[in-house]
This record gives structure tokens, sequence and C-alpha cells, in this order.
């Protein structure tokens, strides 16, 4: 699923959700960062992490809750640059979510996909 | 370090007050509207800039010509080079 061999490449893992706003956005931020650095880069978001790509919380909640920019600021600095996001379907599951419940251009993969990705990453950051 | 030629920036791209990561991304956008050769100079109030950009540089393999710390910011030319 990467798309340059030559690139360097950079997954990120989202695990914490809605519940916990001071956690939502940094890996955005880190994430924008390393593809301002040219660096291919994706976040997986699993556990609780597919919250924060709900369409109806998107615009309500950012890192200090109802306070600041949105999530949606720092999820399109990041997809702006080329950030491509991730989730799997037992963690929509989990959260009681389908796929269209989340914002557009989130892509579905598994659980090889997700290991396929970690292990030719360069480096893998998990939240 | 501080005599940048005085019309030594082909693009200003001015981040008073803002935070990372955005004068790294502004800087990612704006050095793609320049040709090759040509000099951007960043503005940043952001603490954490001058790290940053010289991470940045040496990844994206631009130039990074001086490192101007003034009363009011960070003054950071960098030229584009490929």
């Amino acid at each position: 699923m990467w798309a340059d061999d030559s690139e360097t490449k950079v997954l990120y893992v989202q695990t914490h959700g809605v519940a916990e706003p001071g956690r939502s956005a940094t890996p955005f931020f880190l994430a924008a960062s390393a593809a301002a650095m040219e660096f291919e880069v994706m976040i997986y978001f699993t556990m609780y992490g597919p919250t924060l790509l709900r369409k109806d919380v998107v615009d309500k909640i950012g890192p200090k809750g109802d306070q600041g920019q949105p999530l949606r600021y720092f999820i399109e600095q990041a997809t702006d640059l080329g950030v491509r996001l991730l989730v799997c379907q037992p963690s929509l599951d989990l959260n009681d979510l389908r796929l269209e419940d989340l914002i557009d251009g989130v892509e579905m993969i598994g659980g090889a996909a997700f290991n396929n990705l970690a292990v030719s990453a360069d480096a893998v950051i998990s939240f | 370090m501080s005599e940048f030629p005085a019309a030594g920036a082909d693009l200003v791209v001015d981040c008073t007050g803002l935070a990372c990561p955005l004068p790294v991304v502004k800087t990612a956008q704006a050095i793609k509207t320049l040709a090759q050769g040509q000099v951007l100079e960043l503005i940043a109030t952001d603490p954490g800039v001058e790290p940053d950009m010289r991470a940045w540089t040496s990844r994206t393999g631009n130039d990074l010509l001086g490192i101007d710390k003034r009363a009011d910011a960070f003054h950071i030319l960098i030229r584009r080079m490929k």
C-alpha cells in the first residue's frame, strides 16, 4: 500500500478517541510535519481512534474540547499534504460506526495490511 | 550572522504567531511556488523553528542559507534546490 518504496515512510497509530480530546490532534500535527518533509505518511485509527473521524464530530471538538480549532482543521492540514487515513472494520464495530459515518477519504484495511505497512515503514509511532 | 543580502528573498512567508507545525507546512507549500535557485524567507516566532527548519532542509534537500534570530522573530533564508 505504500506508493513508493524509495520514499521515507512513517506510520502513525491513533488509539484514542473523542473521550480524550487532548490526545486527538498531535498525530495529525506530526503527520503533517512528516508529509511536509516529503515522507510518505499514513495514520491508522484503531481501538477508539475511528471516533475522531466521525462526520458529526470533526467540526465540534478539537484538542481543547469545544474551544479553539476543531479537528477538521488539523485533519485537513494533514490530508492536504497527502497524509492517508486508515481504519479497520473491528474498530468500527467497537464504536458502532460504519465507514459512511466517517469523513470522506478514509480507507479500510485489515490486520494483515496493517502489519505489512508496519514492517515496511521506516518508523511506526503509536499514540 | 546577520547580513542577509538586502534583496535576498524572492518570497517572504510570515508565520509570526503560528505554532508548530504551521511554519514547516507553510514553508513546504510555499517553496513549491519558487523556481530552483530562488530564495524563501521564513519569519517565525515558534521557539522550535530553528531545529525544525534544520531538519526540514536536510531532509528535503533544500539549502538553509542562514538563521537570523532577531528581537521580533527568527528570519530564515532557504534556497530551493530541486
